[in-house]
Order: C-alpha cells, then sequence, then structure tokens
C-alpha cells in the first residue's frame, strides 16, 4: 500500500518583496525518501521549511497556500504547529547540538513534551541512538559533552534527536554538506534505513546524492517546481530540459 | 634599517602611555598598602555613632542589594525582549541608542531626576527606596546593553534546533539560548553593581544622611553609605583626608571585589561552553 503523506498545492512563500517559491505544487510519498534539488537560492530550503512551518519565524516571510499533511492542512487556523513540528523532526546543514551533554540533547525533545522521564526517557534515549546509528560509538560516553564528537557524530546525533520525539517525517536540510566522505556515506546509509519507517525528504544540492539515496525527486528552479518523480525517471529521462541541463552538469 | 628604527618608534608610543598607568597603578598601590596598616579593622563592626564604620557598611551593601533586586531582572528581561521578541529592528535600534544615551548621563543628573521624581513627585522622600530606584536607574544601560550583548553571542541554531523539536518560544530561549547566556548576563549584572557600588552623586540627594541610630527600619527610611560619608566628611565638615582613609578603604575594596567576582566568575562559566572560544 503506497500513500501519499504530504501533499503541497500552489505553495507560494514570500520574504518581503522577494517571491521565494512559486506556486509549488506535489504530494511527498510515505516512507520513502524525496530528494528536493536544484541550484542555491532556488528555494529548497525554503519549501522543507514550509512543511514544519519553520518560516513562520522568520520576520518578514509570507505563505500563501495550503500543505496537507495526513489529510490535515497545516496552515489552518486551529493547527498547533508545537505539536506539528514534534511530528515533522528537522536535521540542519551544520550539525548543531545542544551544548549539554550526548544524552541530555537526546533527551530534550521528550523532556519539553514531557512524554518521559526515568527509566522509560533512558530507553527512548537508547532506542534514538541506536536507530541513528550512533548508539555503539556512544554508549560508554552519553554524558560526554556532545561538542566532543566528531561533526558526523554530532550530525547523526542530531538526528536521533529528531528521532527521539518520535515524528513521522524527518526534513534534513543538505545533512552532508558540513562532513567528509565517510561520514556522507554513513548518513546516507542511515537515511535509506530510517525511510523504512519515516517519511524522508532531503535537500541536497549533490545529484549523485540524490540519485543515491532518493525514490522520489523534486527539481526545483528559481523558486518553481520543474519536475517530479521517481528518481530513476528525473534521471534518465527528464521531462523538462532545464532539469536535462542541471542533470549533466550545465548549468548549476 | 629604517624598517627596525620605525619599528622601535611605534614600540616606544606604545610603551610610554602603558608605562605611564603602570606608575600610577603601583604610586596608588604603594599608598593602599602603607594605609592598609594604619586602619583599625575593629571600626567595621561599631556603630557609627562611636566614630566606626558599621552602618555605612551595611548601608552601602542593602543599597546595592535593593537596585541589583530592580535592576537585575528589569534589565534581563529587557534583554531578552530586545534580542528575542522585538517585533522590528528599526524599534530595537531607537532603543539601544536611548539606552546608549542613559548609559551616559552624569550620575549627579540622574541624582537630581531621582530626587525629583522619585523623593518629591513619588512622595518617597530621602529613603533607601529613592535610592534603590535612582541607582537601578543607573544600572540599568549596563546591565541591558551587557545582557544583549550576551544573548546575541549564542549561535541561533541552538534555538533553532529547540524550535524545529516543538519547542514554544520562551521553551527554547529559556532552555537554550538562556543557560548559553548565562555568564554574560550574570557579568553584566555585577558590572552594574560595580558601577554604582561607589556612587556618590546619585545617592547625595535620594537616600543618604551622615549620621542614623542604627540601621532603617524600614525601606522608606534614610541611610548611611561610605561614598557619602567621605563626601560630606570632606567637603562639607572639611575633615583631613587621612582621617576618612579608612571609610575610602573599606570602599575601594568592596568596588575592587565586586569586579574581581565579575571576572572570576565569567572564567568559571566560560569553562565547557567552547563556542564561547570559537568566537
Amino acid at each position: 500500500m503506497v500513500n501519499d503523506k504530504i501533499d503541497i498545492r500552489n505553495l507560494n512563500v514570500w520574504f518581503r518583496d522577494n517571491h521565494v517559491l512559486k506556486d509549488v505544487s506535489f504530494k511527498i510519498r510515505e516512507n520513502a525518501v524525496t530528494a528536493i534539488m536544484g541550484p542555491s537560492g532556488c528555494g529548497k530550503t525554503t519549501l522543507i521549511r514550509a512543511i514544519n512551518r519553520m518560516n513562520d519565524l522568520i520576520y518578514g516571510c509570507r505563505t500563501s497556500g495550503d500543505v496537507y499533511i495526513d489529510g490535515h492542512n497545516i496552515y489552518d487556523g486551529n493547527i498547533n504547529v508545537y505539536e506539528l513540528r514534534r511530528k515533522v523532526g528537522m536535521v540542519f546543514q551544520k550539525p548543531n547540538p545542544f551544548p549539554k551533554s550526548i544524552y541530555e540533547n537526546v533527551a530534550f525533545g521528550p523532556r519539553i513534551h514531557k512524554v518521559a522521564s526515568g527509566r522509560e526517557l533512558d530507553e527512548i534515549v537508547e532506542r534514538s541512538l541506536r536507530e541513528a546509528a550512533l548508539w555503539d560509538e556512544v554508549k560508554d560516553r552519553l554524558h560526554d559533552n556532545a561538542f566532543n564528537l566528531s561533526g558526523g557524530q554530532q550530525q547523526r546525533l542530531c538526528i536521533a534527536r529528531a528521532l527521539a520525539v518520535k515524528p513521522e517525517i524527518i526534513l534534513m536540510d543538505e545533512p552532508c554538506s558540513a562532513l567528509d566522505p565517510a561520514a556522507t556515506a554513513k548518513i546516507e546509509a542511515l537515511i535509506r534505513r530510517l525511510s523504512k519507517k519515516y517519511t524522508v525528504i532531503v535537500v541536497t544540492h549533490n545529484l549523485q546524492q540524490a540519485a543515491r539515496i532518493s525514490d522520489f525527486t523534486a527539481f526545483l528552479y528559481m523558486g518553481k517546481l520543474i519536475e517530479y518523480g521517481d528518481t530513476k525517471s528525473v534521471f534518465e529521462n527528464p521531462h523538462s530540459e532545464l532539469t536535462e541541463k542541471y542533470i549533466t552538469g550545465k548549468f548549476g | 634599517m629604517s624598517g627596525q628604527t620605525g619599528e622601535r618608534v611605534i614600540f616606544a608610543i606604545l610603551g610610554v602611555p602603558m608605562l605611564i598607568c603602570m606608575l600610577i597603578f603601583s604610586w596608588i598601590l604603594s599608598l593602599l598598602l602603607t594605609g592598609i596598616g594604619s586602619v583599625r579593622w575593629e571600626l567595621l563592626t561599631v556603630s557609627a555613632l562611636q566614630g566606626g564604620m558599621f552602618e555605612m557598611i551595611v548601608g552601602t551593601i542593602y543599597l546595592l542589594l535593593g537596585a541589583t533586586a530592580i535592576a537585575g531582572p528589569v534589565g534581563i528581561l529587557a534583554a531578552i525582549y530586545l534580542v528575542e521578541y522585538a517585533p522590528s529592528r528599526g524599534l530595537t535600534r531607537i532603543i539601544d541608542q536611548a539606552i546608549n544615551n542613559l548609559a551616559g548621563v552624569p550620575s549627579i543628573v540622574i541624582g537630581l531626576f531621582g530626587y525629583t521624581f522619585f523623593c518629591r513627585h513619588l512622595r518617597l522622600g530621602v529613603s533607601l527606596t529613592a535610592g534603590w530606584l535612582t541607582l537601578a536607574l543607573m544600572m540599568l544601560p549596563i546591565i541591558i546593553r551587557g545582557s544583549e550583548e550576551a544573548l546575541r553571542m549564542v549561535p541561533a541554531s541552538f534555538k533553532e534546533a529547540a524550535l524545529a523539536l516543538g519547542a514554544t518560544r520562551w521553551k527554547a530561549i529559556s532552555s537554550t539560548t538562556l543557560p548559553a547566556a548565562a555568564p554574560g548576563v550574570v557579568t553584566s549584572v555585577i558590572l552594574g553593581i560595580a558601577r554604582v557600588a561607589g556612587e556618590t552623586a546619585a545617592i547625595l540627594f535620594t537616600s543618604c544622611v551622615l549620621i542614623t541610630r542604627g540601621l532603617p527600619r524600614s525601606p522608606l527610611e534614610p541611610v548611611m553609605a561610605l561614598s557619602y560619608n567621605l563626601f560630606v566628611k570632606i567637603v562639607a565638615l572639611g575633615t583631613p583626608a587621612q582621617k576618612v582613609f579608612g571609610v575610602a578603604l573599606v570602599l575601594f575594596m568592596i568596588v575592587t571585589s565586586l569586579s574581581l567576582s565579575a571576572i572570576l566568575l565569567r572564567i568559571h562559566y566560560r569553562k565547557g561552553q567552547p563556542w564561547l572560544m570559537i568566537r
């Protein structure tokens, strides 16, 4: 059974006078990896930040159109945006652990949502770290400062931190751009594994990465959705000339 | 060869002022060291009615504690508002500029304002409370600016991560930004205290008297203070300077130890906060 998890309809985003996303509409498949690619400044990050409404926090940002998650419009007035962000986790471009211990980083989400404490919280921390393929590396030093981890480990910690609040969707904003190839490979393998359970959306400007890890690919250019489809067909026979130029490296 | 000469000239230009500072400082230090021996320390706990300093020291501490209790929370909350909540950058800039100007107002002017507004208009009279409010006015700009700076130093990525996990704005700020900014905020409060610890003009008309019968029994009573005592004894009563040296020394030690504790606290807090080193 394949389902669409997210349905984006006529999404427009402005930052003051700057029209960043123009009439973007597409559906994102549940339990799959969807890559969003495009040249710098094309609106990739703005697009995923529209899915957990992080754009709302930017001064001068205006959004029109609808985003449905499981049939609920998240831009409805009565939506609880904190609950939305619990359901839609996010991993940032640069690893950004809190200046706390490894344990406290993962426990942060469950703590603020008051879903667990004590033994139960320990279990959530362990499960999340295992899911993020970090447990074996840190199990003996859970109370060390997270800043002592390597960049790749920090990024996996950030993934574990996002997983700890049991999200359904995980947004990743160029999660490997600050990492070396070995750490990148680990994160990519992790993304593949996570997609069995979660709906993963990965922003990348690395074409090979999009081809390697995603089931579906969207190509954005200057705020417009140029092409969207399963990754194989987007890369092998794109409909749009623009997409073809981009994936053959003629621009971008 | 000429490059080397130029280097020597620059070195001299930079070095001489430094040398002058060192000379002045060591002169003050030697003065202090010779003076310390002649101070009668038992006077610290003797009532002013018997020629001691007890009420002055406690009065000074009362004034500082009260002013801090007012200016600390108000200043920190204002800084949080300005950095995290203020709607428009333009407005914040105007307020920041006003705060800068407030910091530059001479203390005698603030004292005069305190007298007309707190003592007369609000009918607080010459009292501890009027002194607290006046001193708090002087501390506020320092605390607000220092706390603002400390809050702005914290990488926005911490707050963003918390928000993305579903934290409310206040939760994100209070659990990530504030703890990270705490050292700077605490330092700013202590610098604020140090700024007014030796203050005379601001409490001159608002809260001090030369002598009281014991400690003030309510916040509406006037109080004795070391700085005020020095001022009146020398200016009005013409007491020879060496007679009030003990009072000056005690005041000096209180102010210095406050500044020192600010530095120690900052060093202590900076440990284990590596992003402060990166910046």
